[in-house]
């Protein structure tokens, strides 16, 4: 467990560095999963020397969709808790309510994105991608399965315009016809729901969901008892479906079947930085109440970055311009937890993760199908990212290495 | 417009979803004929029973029979504690406040389930949810079976009930006029007792039912109360069977109307309107029983 | 013959509007002078993060008012009202969007367009029994819900329904020139909020106020001694309906950007649980609302304890007060206070006895 930090064993003792974030938790929807795989980061860096001996103090809070509950959260962040860096945070709206106000203050954010505007703005970049350009990638995958035809179906949440453009552009680059659909969550007629999409897909078409994984798992349950499965070419799924809770509760009908693009690796890979997550987990994630799975990894992620970025600060100032500098500067860091390097530099868009994989469901486990595969440029959000890595090549070729590789393991 | 052969199993999907609805209907109208509470607990109730069977399927290695019986007695016990705490103080209360009452219980429950399984993904799948047979390409599980024939069997054993039996009669008499029931020698507290286990015993099987149909969260199976109170106020809160009827009416249009892409993402209003509609053309009927006190 | 039906304050002092005696006279001073305090003083005082969650308690107190108003004044009970808030707050976004009307203008209209909205769910209803009145706010609620999700709110996009979807940051809601700042804003709200608990104060002592009561006590004697019951339940409906349109113009304003999530169908049951225990015969119950519904659960949340205990603690509320306290915290709490007062001193009283007896 060395090697969170720089100095193995030893607790920082110095003045801490206040870093804070909000994350959504309401009936339904708990993505605390990464502020708490934040702090378990965290936790394990100030046991280990902290950042020059400085401890990180972390504070986050809790909202419920609600606008103005976020705003005075991000107000209380800077003014009464005082923080110099907002990391870590995982909501459905923060990214669209604060992005101004932390534009208008130097804040560089890094979050786990769900709102467009934590991919659209020049304040935040997310380890992981988001729905709409996860859900690209599930409507490739659906195709390289051979589907002939897409039925796309969303969650009814704030976004779906925005979220159904992706899908739309690539399947017409594609050649691909494609229906789109909403439904309400929760879920309450998940039958007429699945033989809906069934219909609309046709038997060489292929489905793909994007919801969150009980409204997901409810709509496949649905399919399969009704013995909708082998109806369709393939089944598809954005990133939340890619947990072994959604595998275990499928049963194995549907391994190879049922195709989830995974913005991030399998949570058992040999990976170095894996290893580290797990162990991580095991020792300071008591809290993380959903255990190994995306979530808790993009937190992990975004802890990693940030003590990448705070490490790389030169003399003993650690405030909002100098940390919010340092994490703005992160680029070229390579992890095996995503395909490709990460990078934040100054851009007026952030989508560092557009390259990822596949995967399916394998006796009740999630296991890789398709290695490492682009996010499709068709979808105009991501050709404005390609162009900005074009321009600066130093955003991705990998010179960050992270800690355990740096030690050798 | 999508084909006859396509709307076809949205037809037995509708009667399914139906079903679900007819469930909690029909067990809230039994517990107002007989008390004149509205309970609007009954899906926190059932909700409550079926996370802790779930609870105790997965995290106390109970096997899932006398598990699924826990979720069942559950659902009669805290509904029968309900009834006889807070029946009797407010028995000579207008039916409103009766009702607004039990949504007090709905919120503690609803908080409690909050608190303890807080919000993450969970599925319990009862055996019968594996099997079934088709009918027009359509597979129907025996859960979904279970779930309409339970429903069924409820509409018949209670209008029977309420109509041939002493108790029965007891319970109808003691829903117009409680005081004069006394007078009369029926033995009140018993009955109203009573009519508060079975229709808590069934709130806990709807509840396990409904976990199964819909899904194993609190929310959604609390709230799924409202859906269901629509074919209760088609029933105008008396009519058993008309309650079930509605229920079915409702599950059909919601269904058919799925496949219908322009209007489809509004399907989730059909109870609301057809409720709304219902009511107002009832209270269009002078002397209803809808403007009275309505107990 | 509903929730009101308990034990009601007298209100037979409530004649007319102009006549003030001296308690009434010193009352209105001092609330004037604590509302001078509030508007001036407080805002200042609070940091950045209570300055909005007491913005969200004054709205929703004005929200409480409305419900408020319905229970306590005629006995009708909605199970609509966070539905018809959030009405209230697309119409007004849609008016910020679509007009450069002065903001104060745009709260009346959104109050006014949002009344008659109210109404013409009102009026059909009112021939309904309260149960059924209540249910059929609920399933109009359901309804409003699902339409809203379907069409999102208004944020600078064109058309009818005013929506656009970007990925670099929609337009936000303005607020009003002389309050764009949070501190500022808060003193708008309140000073908002006690014109439309003064609004309420007169149509309580005047007229329609003693019509309600007259109905609330009988329906029938109130139609023998020649009060118009449906004019007056309508009248009821329609302040409350205003009440909850202004509230919504100035939610729609505080946040910038609205979404359907805001307004969670739980939320008119916990609206209807604090507006209870708050008391619904005083209209300094709606305050306790406002309080208990907004400010509570920012500072559990600020604790770091989860808000759902107070689901929990709202639950028991409804039945504590359905039970034994009809009249609210309002009541209630100074009654308790006294309670324990007297026992306190009662304690300390007998104390030295006992040591003088052993």
């Amino acid at each position: 467990m060395s090697k969170c930090g720089t100095k193995p064993g030893v607790k920082a003792t110095g003045t801490p560095i206040k870093l804070g974030a909000i994350a959504t938790k309401q009936p339904g929807t708990d993505f605390t999963d990464g502020v708490n795989m934040a702090q378990a980061y965290f936790d394990c860096v100030n046991d280990n020397g902290g950042i020059n001996g400085h401890p990180i103090q972390y504070k986050y809070y809790e909202e419920q969709t609600n606008p103005a509950q976020i705003a005075g959260f991000a107000h209380k962040l800077i003014q009464s808790d005082k923080v110099v860096g907002v990391v870590g945070g995982f909501s459905i709206i923060e990214c669209a309510v604060d992005h101004k106000y932390w534009e208008s203050l130097g804040i560089y954010e890094i979050d786990a994105g769900i709102a467009p505007e934590c991919y659209g703005t020049p304040n935040s970049a997310a380890p992981n991608m988001g729905p709409r350009y996860s859900s690209d990638g599930a409507v490739q995958g659906v195709v390289r399965a051979g589907a002939k035809k897409i039925a796309f179906d969303q969650s009814n949440v704030p976004g779906t315009g925005y979220i159904a453009a992706g899908p739309t552009s690539v399947a017409k680059s594609l050649n691909v016809p494609i229906q789109q659909f909403k439904d309400n969550v929760p879920i309450q007629d998940a039958n007429s729901v699945a033989l809906k999409l069934v219909q609309a897909a046709g038997p060489d078409g292929g489905v793909v969901l994007n919801f969150t994984p009980p409204e997901a798992l409810k709509i496949l349950q649905a399919a399969q008892q009704q013995g909708l499965q082998d109806r369709v070419k393939a089944w598809g799924c954005s990133t939340p479906c890619n947990t072994d809770f959604v595998a275990k509760a499928l049963g194995t009908q549907w391994d190879g079947k049922l195709l989830v693009n995974a913005e991030l690796n399998v949570t058992d890979s040999a990976d170095p930085q894996d290893t580290l997550y797990r162990a991580v987990f095991n020792k300071y994630g008591s809290k993380v109440s959903g255990g190994l799975g995306s979530f808790s990894q993009m937190g992990f992620d975004m802890g990693q970055f940030t003590t990448q970025a705070l490490e790389s600060i030169k003399g003993n100032t650690y405030d909002i311009k100098t940390v919010n500098t340092a994490l703005k500067n992160l680029k070229g860091i390579k992890t095996g937890t995503l395909c490709r390097p990460w990078y934040y530099g100054q851009a007026p868009a952030h989508i560092p993760n557009n390259s990822d994989w596949t995967t399916t469901p394998n006796h009740g486990k999630m296991v890789i199908k398709d290695g490492c595969i682009p996010i499709s440029a068709a979808d105009p959000g991501i050709a404005q990212v390609r162009g900005i890595e074009q321009k600066d090549p130093g955003l991705t070729s990998p010179t960050t290495n992270l800690p355990p590789l740096a030690a050798g393991s | 417009m999508p084909s006859w052969e396509d709307f076809k199993p949205f037809i037995v999907t509708g009667l399914a979803l139906g079903g679900v609805y007819a469930l909690s209907g029909v067990g809230m109208v039994v517990l107002y004929r007989a008390t004149g509470v509205l309970n609007l607990a009954f899906g926190a109730v059932g909700a409550m029973g079926a996370l802790l069977s779930w609870q105790l399927i997965n995290h106390n290695g109970w096997a899932e029979g006398p598990a699924f019986l826990f979720c069942v007695l559950f659902g009669g016990a805290i509904t029968l504690l309900y009834g006889v705490l807070f029946g009797p103080p407010l028995s000579s209360r207008d039916p409103l406040v009766k009702a607004v009452a039990t949504l007090g219980l709905a919120l503690i429950l609803l908080g409690v389930m909050d608190l303890v399984w807080s919000d993450k993904a969970r599925s319990m799948i009862l055996p019968t949810s594996n099997n079934g047979f088709e009918v027009s390409d359509v597979f129907v599980n025996y859960t979904e079976v279970i779930a309409m024939g339970f429903a069924i069997a409820v509409v018949t054993f209670t209008s029977a009930f309420l109509r041939f039996t002493k108790t029965g009669t007891a319970m109808r008499a003691l829903a117009n006029d409680r005081e004069i029931t006394a007078t009369l020698g029926v033995p009140v507290r018993r009955v109203e007792a009573a009519a508060w286990l079975g229709s808590g015993l069934l709130s806990g099987a709807a509840g396990l039912l409904l976990s199964n149909l819909v899904g194993l969260d609190a929310a959604t199976l609390t709230f799924l109360v409202i859906s269901s109170l629509a074919a209760t106020l088609i029933g105008r809160l008396r009519s058993i069977t008309v309650t079930f009827v509605a229920a079915l009416v409702i599950g059909l249009v919601d269904a058919l109307i799925t496949p219908i892409l322009s209007i489809s993402e509004y399907r989730d209003m059909t109870p609301f309107v057809l409720a709304t509609v219902a009511l107002l053309v009832l209270s269009g009927r002078r002397g209803s029983a809808l403007t009275g006190r309505a107990g | 013959m509903s929730v009101a039906d308990a034990t009601t304050p007298s209100t037979s002092r409530r004649v007319w509007l102009p006549r003030l005696d001296t308690g009434d006279r010193v009352r209105a001073g001092v609330i004037g002078i604590l509302l001078l305090v509030v508007v001036t003083i407080v805002p200042a005082l609070l940091s950045g993060y209570w300055v909005t969650v007491f913005t969200s308690v004054a709205i929703y107190a004005i929200v409480a008012l409305g419900l408020g108003i319905l229970m306590g004044r005629t006995g009708l009970v909605s199970l609509g009202q966070i539905a018809l808030l959030a009405l209230a707050a697309w119409v007004a976004a849609r008016l910020f969007f679509a007009t450069n009307m002065p903001f104060p203008i745009v709260l009346l209209a959104s109050g006014l367009i949002t009344m008659v909205l109210g109404s013409l769910v009102g009026l059909p209803a009112l021939r309904l029994s309260g149960l059924y009145l209540a249910l059929i706010t609920l399933m109009l609620a359901g309804a409003i819900t699902v339409v809203l999700r379907a069409t999102n709110f208004p944020n600078g996009g064109s058309g009818f329904l005013g929506h656009t979807e970007t990925d670099h940051g929609a337009a936000s809601i303005r607020r009003p020139a002389i309050a764009g700042g949070d501190t500022a804003f808060l003193r708008y709200t309140i000073i908002v909020a006690a014109l439309m608990f003064l609004v309420a104060l007169i149509h309580v002592r005047a007229k329609p106020g003693r019509a309600w009561v007259a109905i609330r006590q009988s329906e029938p004697a109130a139609l023998a001694a020649g009060v118009n019951i449906t004019l007056y339940k309508m009248w009821a409906f329609a302040l409350a309906s205003f009440l909850t349109g202004v509230a919504g113009g100035l939610l729609a304003a505080e946040s910038g950007q609205l979404f359907i999530t805001t307004f969670p169908t739980s939320d008119s049951i916990t609206l209807l649980a604090v507006v209870l225990m708050g008391g619904i015969y005083s209209l300094w119950g709606a305050v306790v609302a406002g309080l208990l519904m907004q400010f509570l659960p920012a500072l559990l949340n600020n604790w770091g304890v989860a808000a759902d205990w107070l689901t929990i603690v709202f639950g028991a509320g409804v039945l504590q007060v359905l039970l034994t306290a009809p009249q609210g915290l309002v009541y209630q709490f100074p009654r308790d206070m006294a309670k324990l007062g007297r026992l306190i001193a009662g304690l300390v009283g007998r104390t030295p006895a006992r040591e003088r007896a052993g």
